[in-house]
């Protein structure tokens, strides 16, 4: 660290800009916890958008650690043809704007989409239902699981893992009880990661499931549908994301605290 | 002193001679506005930007200070509430109401199967303006009791989604995940003939639309805002908004 003077100059850009990126999320914080905080938090439209939220983002997350857990592991630990590319392939969701990926969605899984009549004969219909938003989330915030997960799982010593085998443990004990917990702090980082990008989700969700309070409007639509006619539900829903973001930052500094890797916390 | 003069003129002259224009507009006008604004740049040398949006969006954007030149809604219920910022109004157009369902899907024939078992129903959020005629068209049945008197509550029942806007109500129909929607009249534009079927509604259930116009007393630009509102309420812009649908007032 340098105790050195800072230039002005640069002390008044840097300090600008850090008001910048923080003023905007106080000003919400102020607004949204306003005395009108309680009343508004019970109301029908935000209590819904909040159940809708946590319901799909936890479905969500289920889905991703048991199909994504697996397919982290292969990528990390074996080697196929192709496993580069697919690799790399697999991080294009996180790139991609939301809405491509609700249109991709809609023209694959809707009805007139690729797999849509499938879908149809087999009883199955996504469009506009909570299985849709789900859906969307699981394409744009999985792979955040999927790239820690493989970090993880490359970074657990393959030496620990032997002697649990010549130690008499079968593949999937030795899985159980050393890579997995050596891994965890990893996956749990990426799961955080996961929640929340598919609580922030919006884009997809709003083409591919639509918007209807209690069945598809999550926290994110309902704050979009809200700032058309009563501000109230829309700060207060604003506030709580907020406070749920920075719960999230504190939970990855914490996690990547108890991981060891060097970085400050 | 000569050259101070050519040089100030040759500074004023394009900004004193063409505006640019803001005109905030309700999502139905989309293509007529578009088409308009083309004529109307066209002859007076102006260049207008659109923003089309659902009308309630664009009010609530004008109430927190968004700076347009002219506001052109759907309902009078997103303009009068703005009447303190805005000068006289005049109404540019009238719509109707229309159900419309996906041609390959057979589903809807008749607005009683509005109401029919699994009917996946897409409709604008109440706020929206076409979203409040349709709730109305709905009450008009009930009212009229021919399809019996909870005929409006099994419809709303099988509403799968609000929409912010009346073009995305269409989309869902023509991209076939919605069994049927209600639109205005003007948006079975020739684009969505093909993938959309008109379903007939009788013209007793049907609302009629007034679409307010209005300059905003902000503007900078007055007498090119003024000069829009004249053009679309003029001989040339009715018979662009009629040749897209509309009704002249």
């Amino acid at each position: 660290m340098n105790a050195r003077p800072l230039p002005w100059a640069g002390a008044l850009l840097g300090g600008l800009f850090a008001a910048f990126l923080l003023l905007p999320t106080l000003v919400l914080l102020t607004r949204g916890l306003g005395a009108d905080f309680l009343p508004t938090l019970r109301s029908p439209a935000v209590l819904d958008a909040l159940r809708v939220s946590l319901w799909t983002t936890m479905v969500t997350l289920v889905i991703t650690v048991l199909t994504g857990t697996p397919l982290a592991y292969l990528l990390a630990r074996r080697d196929f043809p192709g496993r580069a590319l697919l690799d790399a392939l697999l991080d294009l969701p996180v790139v991609l704007p939301p809405v491509v990926a609700g249109l991709g969605l809609l023209l694959t899984f809707g009805r007139s989409g690729l797999l849509g009549p499938g879908l149809e004969l087999a009883g199955i219909s996504l469009a506009f239902s909570p299985a849709a938003v789900v859906l969307a989330q699981l394409f744009t915030a999985a792979p955040f699981y999927l790239r820690a997960a493989k970090a993880g799982f490359a970074a657990v010593d393959r030496d620990a893992e032997a002697a649990a085998l010549i130690d008499g443990a079968g593949p999937w004990r030795a899985f159980r009880f050393v890579t997995w917990p050596l891994a965890f702090p990893f996956l749990l980082e990426g799961l955080v990661l996961t929640w929340a990008r598919a609580l922030g989700e919006f884009g997809a969700t709003i083409l591919f499931a639509g918007s209807l309070q209690g069945q598809t409007r999550t926290v994110t639509l309902a704050i979009y549908s809200a700032l058309d006619s009563d501000l109230g539900p829309a700060l207060v829903l604003s506030a709580v994301m907020v406070v749920v973001a920075f719960s999230v930052l504190l939970t990855v500094r914490l996690l990547a605290a108890r991981r060891g890797d060097g970085r400050p916390s | 002193m000569n050259r101070w003069l050519l040089l100030t003129t040759l500074i004023l002259l394009p900004t004193a001679g063409a505006a640019n224009l803001t005109v905030f507009a309700a999502s139905s006008l989309t293509d007529a506005f578009t088409e308009i604004g083309r004529t109307f740049d066209a002859r007076t040398g102006h260049r207008t930007t659109f923003q089309f949006a659902g009308s309630q969006v664009l009010r609530t954007q004008l109430a927190a200070g968004a700076r347009a030149d002219v506001f052109a809604s759907a309902s009078d219920a997103q303009f009068t509430p703005l009447a303190g910022l805005l000068g006289p109004r005049a109404v540019l157009a009238r719509n109707r109401l229309t159900v419309i369902a996906p041609r390959n899907n057979p589903k809807v024939q008749t607005v009683r199967d509005l109401a029919g078992a699994g009917v996946r129903l897409v409709l604008a959020a109440p706020n929206v303006p076409v979203g409040d005629y349709s709730r109305r068209m709905l009450g008009a049945v009930d009212r009229a009791g021919t399809y019996g008197p909870d005929f409006s509550r099994r419809a709303l029942g099988n509403v799968v989604s609000e929409e912010s806007n009346v073009r995305q109500v269409a989309l869902k129909v023509s991209l076939n995940e919605a069994d049927a929607a209600v639109v205005y009249a003007s948006d079975v534009t020739p684009a969505l003939k093909k993938t959309v079927r008109v379903v007939p509604l009788p013209s007793r259930f049907n609302q009629l639309a007034d679409y307010p116009i209005g300059t905003l007393r902000a503007s900078a630009n007055g007498d090119a805002a003024r000069a829009f509102v004249a053009f679309v309420t003029g001989r040339e812009g009715q018979a662009i908004l009629r040749r897209w649908g509309f009704l002249s007032p």
